[in-house]
């Protein structure tokens, strides 16, 4: 043995130089004593020697059949052969994660022996189809750079004809298609993006990359499969309580698709409630190890609970600000950790107008459609771009009401308060734009939005909801929010510049008015060193990292926290 | 196409833009440009304020009416279609590669992104580089129907390039000539070119 590849049974715990990032997180779970897949990984120092020489090194091909019968022996499948099939999971991992590289190829080692004997297992013939096809699909994506898309009711080898005439033969035994897949992989590491990528992030060109060669595990083998999705806190509201879904006898691309309504946490319960039991516990744990909340993805096959990715869980403000400060209460992280947590942009977000509560009780709504950026405005609907920044100049609210909005329109969006449209969804120009500008936005409330103008209403770009006439609109306020004031408190005491409220801030260079007299660029020398600047202007990011450039120690603005956690990222 | 509806044809296309940009977009010099949509102001077909220009309403509606005369053999172009095809079908992947861009799903809730997660955004920026692969080709064929139109591909890869670097605002930020700024102004171009309408 030579030592190209790695087993990740939890005996070991490579380092992300030698086995990837993925591989190495897997170990990792292993070593914890967590259920995952069983996996092995060519390490980076293989994918070295192939690109030195343009293959294999010397034993290499050997390793890698050793390890396909280590997984045989773990999964009681075999592959290429029998009634119970090993399917693989074939993924890049450099120690550093960067795009241009090679994705992953699933469901590698199906062929048509392998689709009937699929298809005799679960029972699902339409399934054991479709997985051969998704394999056929990522083949000819990755592997043979010939994206195709394949007719769902042809037979398997019209499909193969398909992705031939596209892009070449897909070796007829499982393994070359195993072989070629790494060598994919492995050459993947020098594509365009990737050395781009490198370059840019002065990541050396000779760390190489890691190929994980990993059991694939089926949620929709029978009755008591299924897949889902946990966290290990609610990342909508940051309540300390575990927020998931399940879907029995699935896969874990059904969850994502949208096609199938999955159940909550409970139903995983009451059907599977060891599988259920150790989930909970897995999610403790992998919390507790990371010190941050986590989303997992798992799934059950057959009864028993399979982790497949655990990582940092992506959070809505609210939440981001509430798993901060709880989890320094309960002694997980300290308060510098969860200043980092939290991000300026996130504050803001939060602070944004909003409906007072009751305020539309009673309020006529006039369209609904699609919410395509949150926050609250009032105005009035005003039909035309040029009229909407004419009258915004004057100093009117306006909301600009299109049918859709073009680059036509763009002046009119950015002096509107708010934008409307009749047409589009959540992809529409109008609410890509919105989107950028930070605009309250409602898409597709349909025909007759636009003959409406001259009225005045208010938007809740969160609800999808415009509403006639002027409701109240309130900004929350950062002081009147506990947690908030916690890392206000925590933030004071790291940042490297005073920042206070207006009421409680001594008077200053007022940079409000230096800005309206000329621009940016001239305000560090306009500021000269005055050790403390006032305004409204300072909320931006870039106003107060220019005052702090000039020499500025106390900056007197509203809300605070956002430049705290600004000021705090910069000095970091 | 002559060059005063040249330059009222970028003026209508870049709205509120100073006459360099104008000029860049439809190949014309600054100067040419300049003088031009000057002459424009005079006669009441544009508006200037602090030098930047757009189309009074009745000339953009002028404009919109000679576009079948300027561009029938491109509508008429079978290769020059199929290329406008390729940039529709494409566009869409364009316009949620950008909402993803734009929004984080949270427990199936979208929620802004607000760019912290390094991964995730050089994923997407990674699609970009992989769907702007596929806009190649388009936007050569785009080209050899009318060759000013390769201005957009050169801004395209300008934009994709300084995201790649790390710049990030110019995925989708508004206010320059970001990846997704430069393709709406294709797209408007394209619209305008073809006398279809843009389907949301």
């Amino acid at each position: 043995m030579s030592g190209w590849t790695i087993r990740l049974d939890g005996s070991e715990s490579p380092t992300k130089e030698a086995a990837g990032g993925k591989a190495w997180s897997i170990a990792r779970m292993r070593g914890l004593g967590l259920p995952v897949p069983p996996a092995f990984v060519i390490g980076t120092k293989a994918c070295l020697a192939f690109l030195d020489s343009g293959d294999f090194p010397a034993g290499l091909a050997e390793e890698i059949d050793a390890g396909l019968a280590w997984l045989e022996s773990e999964t009681g499948r075999s592959f290429g052969a029998g009634e119970k099939r090993l399917l693989l999971s074939v993924r890049s991992g450099a120690a550093i994660s960067m795009p241009g590289m090679m994705d992953t190829v699933l469901n590698l080692g199906i062929d048509d022996a392998g689709e009937a004997a699929l298809a005799a297992e679960t029972g699902l013939a339409g399934f054991a189809r479709d997985t051969h096809r998704r394999f056929l699909e990522l083949y000819a994506s990755i592997v043979l750079k010939a994206p195709v898309e394949l007719e769902g009711n042809a037979a398997p080898g019209d499909w193969r004809a398909a992705v031939e005439a596209a892009g070449g033969p897909v070796p007829a035994s499982v393994r070359d298609q195993l072989l070629a897949t790494v060598r994919a992989v492995f050459e993947s590491w020098n594509t365009r993006r990737a050395r781009r990528y490198r370059e840019h992030n002065n990541i050396p060109h000779d760390l190489g990359t890691a190929v994980t060669i990993q059991a694939m595990v089926f949620g929709n083998l029978d009755e008591r499969s299924g897949t889902g999705v946990l966290f290990s806190r609610n990342p909508l509201t940051g309540e300390a309580e575990p927020y998931g879904e399940y879907l029995p006898r699935a896969q874990g691309e059904d969850v994502v698709s949208g096609k199938f309504t999955p159940l909550p946490l409970d139903a995983m319960a009451t059907a599977e409630p060891e599988a259920h039991a150790a989930l909970l516990a897995a999610s403790d744990r992998l919390e507790r190890e990371h010190g941050d909340v986590q989303d997992i993805e798992f799934t059950v096959q057959s009864g028993q609970l399979y982790l497949l990715q655990s990582r940092a869980a992506k959070r809505a403000p609210a939440a981001a600000v509430r798993f901060a400060v709880d989890m320094v209460a309960e002694g997980r992280i300290d308060p510098a950790t969860a200043l980092s947590r939290v991000s300026a942009e996130q504050v803001r977000t939060l602070l944004l107008p909003r409906l007072s509560d009751g305020a539309t009780d009673g309020a006529a709504v006039l369209a609904t459609g699609e919410g395509a950026c949150p926050g609250a405005a009032t105005g009035v609907l005003v039909a035309d771009a040029d009229e909407a920044e004419r009258r915004a100049a004057a100093g009117e609210d306006v909301i600009l009401v299109r049918k859709t909005t073009s680059p036509d329109d763009v002046h009119g969006m950015i002096a509107a308060r708010a934008v409307v449209t009749e047409q589009g969804g959540s992809t529409s120009h109008a609410a890509v734009v919105s989107r950028a500008l930070g605009r309250p936005c409602v898409v597709g409330v349909g025909d007759g939005a636009v003959a409406k103008s001259g009225t005045v209403v208010t938007v809740d770009g969160a609800g999808g909801l415009v509403y006639a006439g002027t409701l109240a609109t309130e900004a929350p306020n950062e002081q009147a929010d506990a947690r908030l004031r916690q890392l206000i408190e925590w933030a004071r005491a790291a940042s490297p510049v005073a920042v206070v409220d207006f009421a409680a801030g001594p008077d200053g260079f007022d940079v409000d008015r230096a800005l309206a007299a000329g621009d940016a660029e001239a305000l560090a020398g306009a500021i000269g060193g005055a050790s403390v600047v006032r305004g409204h202007a300072l909320a931006n990011d870039d106003i107060a990292r220019i005052a702090r450039g000039a020499g500025a120690t106390t900056i007197v603005t509203e809300p605070i926290l956002p430049v705290l956690l600004t000021m705090i990222g910069d000095a970091a | 196409m002559n060059d005063r509806d040249l330059a009222l044809h970028g003026a209508a296309i870049k709205r509120h833009a100073p006459a360099k940009a104008i000029g860049e977009l439809v190949g014309l010099s600054e100067e040419r440009a300049a003088a031009l949509l000057a002459d424009a102001v005079a006669t009441g077909r544009a508006i200037e304020a602090k030098g930047a220009y757009a189309l009074t309403p009745l000339a953009g509606v002028a404009l919109q009416s000679r576009y079948g005369l300027h561009f029938q053999h491109l509508r008429d172009d079978a290769g020059f279609r199929s290329a406008y095809d390729g940039f529709e079908r494409i566009n869409r992947t364009l316009k949620q590669i950008i909402t993803d861009w734009q929004t984080l799903d949270v427990g199936g809730q979208k929620v802004a992104n607000d760019h912290r997660d390094k991964d995730y955004d050089a994923k997407i920026v990674d699609r970009l580089g992989a769907l702007h692969e596929q806009a190649e080709r388009i936007l050569a064929g785009l080209a050899r129907g009318l060759p000013r139109l390769k201005i957009y591909g050169d801004k395209l890869i300008e934009a994709l390039e300084a995201a790649e670097d790390g710049d990030i605002e110019w995925v989708s930020d508004i206010r320059r000539d970001s990846y997704h700024t430069v393709w709406f102004e294709l797209h408007e171009e394209l619209l305008r070119i073809m006398g279809t309408e843009r389907d949301e």
